[in-house]
């Protein structure tokens, strides 16, 4: 039960929390993007916004608790690529998932989808180098 | 890597699939719920099933990899909190099959709306809204969450 409330679990629960809704959230983004709705598209987008921020935070609180601050783990790598530099490619679906919806230009729509698609692609290799701890 | 390592990366894999798919559906849902007009309704309540093989390969890999980690990491076979997101496992996807049959009936009735003048009725803004309906969905994210509490937590371990 101590466990439970102990800073060991809280961290690690809320980062693959954070990064599921993350990933869920892209995900609606692409489905909606698919279907030509740029509203529901931005909708999902500006979800996925609190969910990358609670999963890089709590990221920077599990490798301060466990002092893995200055690891070269291959999959501590791709996990901070894809979460910081990579929150641009998040953005960029985000921003043109809003020009869309204010304009209802096709091409806006393409690349936000494709962008959207894009992200949901390095979520994934994220997940699997962290869970499978490459490297 | 090792055979755990590897049984690991697909579990979780399996997870984010049925946690993510589940939340793209709930964003979907909510979507459908806050639509003006039945067509859009209709649109995002029919697009819930895409998301759905996601979430179907993610509920079987989830039990699959789950169940093999177990024999893989000779976790004894009374471990209280495999057994109770076993039962959390089987409490969600029965949760979640009793709320997609509740927005199969909201998305028929939208669609029906929706070619016959487009305007929303009491009837189906009282199906979306159904506190049942709603209950049934929350209790079903609910149960979900708390598989990843015992995941993480490991009561006994």
């Amino acid at each position: 039960m101590l466990l439970a409330y102990s800073r060991a679990f809280w961290p690690l629960f809320l980062h693959v929390l954070g990064a599921m809704t993350l990933f869920g959230a892209v995900l609606a983004a692409i489905v909606a993007g698919l279907a030509k709705l740029p509203r529901a598209t931005y909708a999902a987008l500006t979800t996925a916004i609190p969910a990358w921020a609670v999963t890089l935070a709590c990221a920077y609180w599990i490798e301060h608790d466990e002092g893995l601050g200055s690891s070269n783990a291959t999959w501590l790598g791709i996990g901070h690529v894809v979460l910081e530099p990579g929150v641009l490619v998040l953005l960029a679906a985000l921003g043109t998932a809003y020009w869309w919806s204010r304009s209802a230009k096709p091409v806006a729509g393409r690349i936000s989808t494709v962008l959207a698609s894009a992200y949901l692609a390095l979520l994934s290799v994220a997940l699997l180098a962290m869970s499978g701890k490459w490297g | 890597m090792t055979t755990a390592q590897w049984l690991l990366m697909f579990h979780v894999a399996s997870a984010f699939c049925f946690v993510g798919g589940s939340v793209a559906a709930a964003i979907l849902n909510f979507l459908a719920i806050r639509a003006e007009r039945p067509s859009d309704t209709a649109v995002l309540l029919r697009l819930i099933r895409r998301t759905l093989p996601v979430v179907f390969a993610g509920v079987l890999g989830t039990l699959v990899f789950g169940i093999w980690l177990w024999n893989c990491l000779g976790y004894s076979l009374g471990a209280g909190w495999i057994w109770g997101a076993l039962v959390l496992w089987i409490a969600a996807n029965a949760l979640g099959g009793i709320g997609g049959r509740h927005q199969e009936r909201a998305r028929k009735l939208a669609e029906r709306l929706a070619v016959s003048g487009d305007a929303s009725s009491g009837e189906l803004r009282a199906l979306l809204r159904d506190p049942k309906g709603l209950a049934v969905s929350y209790l079903a994210g609910a149960a979900t969450i708390g598989i990843l509490v015992l995941m993480f937590w490991k009561p006994g371990s």
